[in-house]
């Protein structure tokens, strides 16, 4: 497997080599910054055209195909759309907290995106503790939608706002539940060796077998409701509160929103990707090395992105399908059975790894 | 059928309504409608029916006072009086006594003039206005003092620490423009008030001045997915009142329609609870069943929603010569579908979870609020007009009157996936024997009716529509009253969602199945 | 929910949500209803019954069946018909009525069929264009008589006039042909 390290450890000894070493850090983080608003900006692009073509397909239409072929610059006119409407500006809400909000939201998901090990070598946050600050900043966004919500001086909002703040802090228990489950199991918090430790021990999934089985359905489950997607999409239920803690955003203040609950969900699954399908690490049959060789010709990227967005499907086939819970619904269904199921896990997680009864 | 009135004088009427209540057991009341008599005065008609022994009766009170008229309330005795009393205070300004909540309830609360009344002058007093629509949260109610005079006091609607949301005009899921106000308290309703009218067209209003043909074009556009027992309902009592005879072709044809309306109808109240509920993709799994039904409709009728199928003394159209193999395609392609309706929703745990035991609906109250149609049905009430007053076909096929007791938001959709089935036995049982005869029965170019009452009830796909035509002998009606099958369902959202969450009363309207305009009329 | 077990209602929510996933999975591969407008045109199919918008049809020779008696305006129950007429004198000197400007409103239109019922002469029909889409008000106001059209004349009927007009007459003349299918059918 090609580690990124070696172009990027060039990179830096290249510009060591003309200039002070903190002009050479600022620049590298110039670069970074780059990197990840553009990928950002067309990971957007892909997944909301992938969501609509799937939705489409689950409900005999075939989506999007007038703008473009096949509607590919569809979501290019959507964002030219949004860029020339009207901001309007509500009577007695709070204008700093209503403007602040979607960047709160919009930074919560940029920070946990930058968490992400694309490849070996090629992660742009990584620490010893990697797991543990995602859990940390993830938490930042229910601070956006609370604001949204309140700043709006409007009833649907505050509503959904506050339906927002009990789901996203209940479920970020499961959350953390979960990854405490992998934590075990790997003995390590900094994401790139949890990968790494895939590529050599084989995926999380298949090496815990049932705990990590039970671990990955939950998070699947708490993630959908992390990312406040169907049947979790309490905060905005459309029938209900027309669109929740952002009815009263417009322009790209709703834009933001927007983007941030698209890569929400990608960075929810980009995460199970990495915690449980071994990220960037091939799929490797013990015993057949042809198969083996062939799959290792594959960059580490393709197969990141390959797992990642396996689980997005997964989480829109889901989205398409049910209806939406009721909010006691959605609480007792975390407190009641996704929490203690999530925490005997832990206990069962425990005893594998005790016993050495990892495959 | 032919209204045999008896009158009442408005001092007596609240006892006489009592005594037929408790002594002769008339606990639904039908039909409440305002009247002009002009010189003879004001007045109401009351259609009652019992339950238990299937007896009717009609009552009319009159009072001369054209300045202001009082009438004894009734609401006290039938919870539906109290929205079918408002109706008639807001088109005829008669007041009722002791009517906890007398306010306008389809026009506008400045609105000028009581425009179902002959000698009103609508237009001249009433401008097109450019301020915002008044919303009162506060109430008249009107009572006899003890030295009989009449006095008014104020009822409170909506207190001034009440969170009370404006469910509609313009939400996704009103399935139009109704205007719910819900009192919560966090995510739990307290109370539900109708604000309604936002598309009242005046229907009865404009019928007056039609002739009996004319009519026929506005029934099609009161509950649209009702449109074709809508017209039967018309129809038909305008046939009974001039002593037409219809072929039993028409007839058999006639039934046909209604079955085949009543599915499309029921297709359409599981796309429109799946989405109310979250479901999207359900949603469109019947719209792809009844975009073949569509067809049907169009290549017979020539339209897919507003068909003008039936007219007086037979129908538009002949069937064509495919009708039938299509008809039987039709339905098995939605007997096939049916499970995977079930499937994706009904069975899902999530959709169980959302609708066994929310908004309960006992049967008293069912009965007393008028909930006619599959809704009724859920409660326990057998309340089928194709059972209680066989028309058409009805008395010579056969089929079972869907009952369930639970009244819950689960109960009222399975009556709805039920009854398709129940639809479809009935197309079965009359699709092969069409008998040969004409489709039009003749009559002269100029239809006038005989002097007299009329009414005709049919089961409409929500409940029992029924059309009340007052003939003074002339080519065109004195008054025309559609009993909406929806008004009385729109009005048990308070009843059905007191105490429930938020969520609840989407899933109850939706669950309801009200049509706007069938309400709004 | 209370009568089952914990574990039990997990698995029995479980599978009620797989069967669901099954469902909407095996649609996802099912063929796809969209119709795609105006793409399909030449594949729409409209039965002659469809009501889209009034017209007069006129024969090779400008000539149209319309009395002007004033029937149809008399059945529409929304005013969207009105004809103008006025009274010539015929070269053997009898006073006939003869049509000046038939004129309808789309925009009022109710498509209840009355008028087409109404007229006596088979004059008008509802045909079966349906693009009645315009951007200004004034253009849903036709006039259905062609310019310089005349009546056509009685006691000798153009032969060439019979094919313009089929659609009046075509629901009655269906009407045995539907009967005998039905029969064969018992």
């Amino acid at each position: 497997m090609f580690d990124f390290s070696i172009v990027t450890k060039w990179f830096h000894s290249l510009l060591c080599g003309v200039m002070p070493e903190w002009t050479a850090i600022g620049i590298e983080c110039l670069i970074v910054l780059l990197f990840i608003i553009v990928l950002y900006a067309i990971l957007a692009i892909v997944l909301i055209y992938m969501e609509r073509k799937v939705c489409a397909f689950f409900q005999c239409r075939i989506g999007p195909n007038r703008v473009g072929k096949w509607g590919l610059l569809q979501v290019f006119a959507d964002v030219l759309k949004m860029l020339t409407k009207e901001i309007i500006k509500m009577r007695q809400s709070d204008r700093l907290l209503h403007d602040m909000a979607p960047y709160f939201v919009l930074a919560a998901s940029f920070l946990t995106f930058a968490c992400i090990p694309w490849n070996k070598g090629l992660e742009i946050l990584d620490f010893n503790v990697g797991a543990f600050f995602f859990i940390a900043v993830s938490g930042i966004g229910v601070v956006g939608i609370l604001l949204a919500g309140w700043a709006s001086h409007s009833k649907y909002p505050i509503i959904g706002a506050m339906r927002s703040g009990a789901q996203l802090i209940s479920y970020e228990l499961s959350i953390g539940m979960t990854m405490l489950t992998v934590i075990m199991l790997c003995g390590t918090m900094q994401l790139s060796e949890i990968v790494q430790q895939q590529a050599d021990y084989g995926w999380n999934i298949v090496r815990g077998h049932v705990p990590a089985v039970l671990a990955f359905i939950i998070y699947l489950i708490a993630g959908n409701a992390e990312c406040n997607r169907g049947p979790f999409d309490l905060p905005e239920a459309e029938s209900e509160l027309t669109a929740g803690y952002h009815t009263e955003y417009s322009g790209m203040g709703f834009g933001f929103f927007y983007l941030a609950e698209y890569l929400n969900l990608f960075i929810c699954s980009a995460m199970a990707a990495t915690i449980f399908l071994g990220g960037w690490a091939p799929l490797m049959i013990p015993g057949l090395d042809g198969f083996n060789a062939v799959m290792a010709y594959i960059p580490g990227f393709v197969w990141f992105f390959a797992k990642a967005f396996f689980v997005v499907f997964l989480l829109m086939w889901i989205r398409w399908t049910f209806p939406r819970l009721r909010i006691d619904q959605l609480l007792s269904l975390e407190w009641k059975y996704l929490l203690p199921i999530s925490m005997f896990n832990i206990i069962l997680m425990a005893l594998v790894v005790c016993l050495g009864l990892t495959l | 059928m032919t209204l045999d009135i008896r009158t009442i004088a408005p001092s007596e009427l609240h006892e006489e309504m009592l005594r037929l209540k408790t002594e002769r057991q008339m606990d639904f009341l039908v039909n409440l409608v305002g009247m002009d008599w002009g010189e003879e005065g004001l007045g109401v008609i009351y259609m009652l029916e019992s339950t238990r022994t299937g007896e009717t009766a009609t009552l009319k009170t009159v009072t001369a006072d054209r300045e202001n008229p009082f009438i004894p309330t009734v609401s006290d005795l039938w919870q539906i009086a109290n929205i079918y009393e408002r109706e008639v205070y807001d088109f005829f300004g008669i007041k009722f006594l002791n009517h906890p909540d007398m306010r306008r309830i389809f026009l506008r609360e400045d609105w000028v003039g009581y425009p179902l009344r002959k000698d009103d002058k609508t237009e001249e007093e009433n401008p097109l206005r450019m301020t915002d629509e008044p919303l009162a949260d506060t109430t008249h109610e009107y009572f006899l003092k003890e030295d009989g005079s009449v006095g008014v006091k104020e009822n409170t609607v909506w207190g001034k620490d009440e969170y009370v949301v404006n469910v509609g005009p313009q939400h996704p899921s009103t399935h139009g423009v109704l205007h719910m106000r819900a009192s919560l308290d966090g995510e739990i309703v307290k109370k539900v008030g109708l604000v309604l009218g936002y598309i009242h067209r005046g229907v009865e209003k404009i019928s007056e001045s039609m002739t009996y043909p004319q009519l026929l074009a506005m029934t099609d556009r009161l509950d649209y997915f009702s449109a074709m027992q809508n017209r039967h309902a018309l129809c038909m009592c305008i046939e009974k009142a001039m002593g037409l005879e219809v072929s039993e072709r028409v007839q058999y044809i006639r039934t046909i329609m209604d079955e085949l309306q009543r599915i499309a109808s029921h297709l359409i109240y599981y796309a429109c609870m799946t989405m109310d509920t979250g479901a999207l993709t359900a949603f469109f799994y019947t719209f792809r069943e009844r975009e073949q039904l569509m067809k049907i409709f169009e290549d017979n009728f020539g339209g897919r929603l507003i068909m003008n199928y039936n007219t007086i003394g037979g129908v538009m159209y002949d069937i064509l010569p495919s009708f039938v193999k299509e008809v039987k395609e039709f339905e098995k392609a939605l007997r096939n579908r049916f499970k995977e309706y079930q499937d994706i929703y009904t069975n899902n745990v999530i959709a169980k979870g959302r609708m066994v035991g929310v908004g309960t609906i006992s049967n008293e109250d069912a009965i007393s609020l008028g909930l006619t149609g599959p809704v009724g049905r859920a409660s326990g009430w057998k309340n089928d007009v194709r059972k209680r007053h066989p028309y058409a076909m009805y008395d010579k096929v056969d089929f079972t009157e869907i009952v369930r007791n639970e009244g819950d938001t689960n109960a009222r959709h399975w009556n709805r996936m039920d009854e398709m089935l129940e639809s479809l036995n009935i197309i079965d049982q009359l699709i092969d024997n069409i008998p040969a005869g004409e489709f039009q029965a003749k009559r002269k170019p100029i239809i006038k009716l005989p002097e007299g009452c009329f009414y005709q009830a049919v089961e409409a796909s929500r409940g029992e529509l029924g059309v009340f035509i007052e003939s003074k002998g002339d080519k065109t009606p004195y008054r025309v009253h559609y009993r909406s099958s929806s008004l009385p369902l729109a009005n048990a959202m308070d009843t059905a969602s007191r105490g429930q969450k938020f969520a609840d009363l989407i899933a109850i309207g939706a669950s309801m199945d009200f049509v706007i305009p069938d309400i709004d009329r | 929910m209370n009568n089952k077990s914990y574990l039990g209602g997990i698995i029995e929510a479980v599978k009620s949500l797989s069967i669901g996933m099954k469902t909407s999975l095996k649609v996802f591969f099912e063929k796809h209803e969209t119709e795609q407008y105006p793409e399909n045109r030449s594949t729409l199919h409209f039965s002659d019954r469809n009501r889209f918008c009034l017209e007069m049809p006129h024969n090779d020779k400008n000539e149209h069946k319309c009395i002007a008696c004033g029937l149809c305006q008399m059945a529409c129950p929304n005013d969207s018909i009105t004809v103008t007429s006025e009274m010539v004198t015929t070269e053997d000197g009898k006073k006939k009525r003869q049509l000046v400007k038939y004129e309808y409103n789309i925009g009022q239109c109710m498509f209840c069929n009355l008028c087409v019922q109404a007229c006596p002469h088979g004059a008008i029909r509802f045909n079966q264009e349906f693009e009645n889409a315009v951007f200004d008000k004034n253009k849903l106001l036709m006039q259905l008589n062609q310019p310089g059209s005349k009546v056509e004349e009685k006691p000798k009927p153009a032969p060439a006039a019979k094919p313009a007009a089929p659609a009046a007459a075509a629901p009655k003349a269906e009407a045995p042909a539907t009967t005998e299918t039905t029969k064969k059918e018992e």
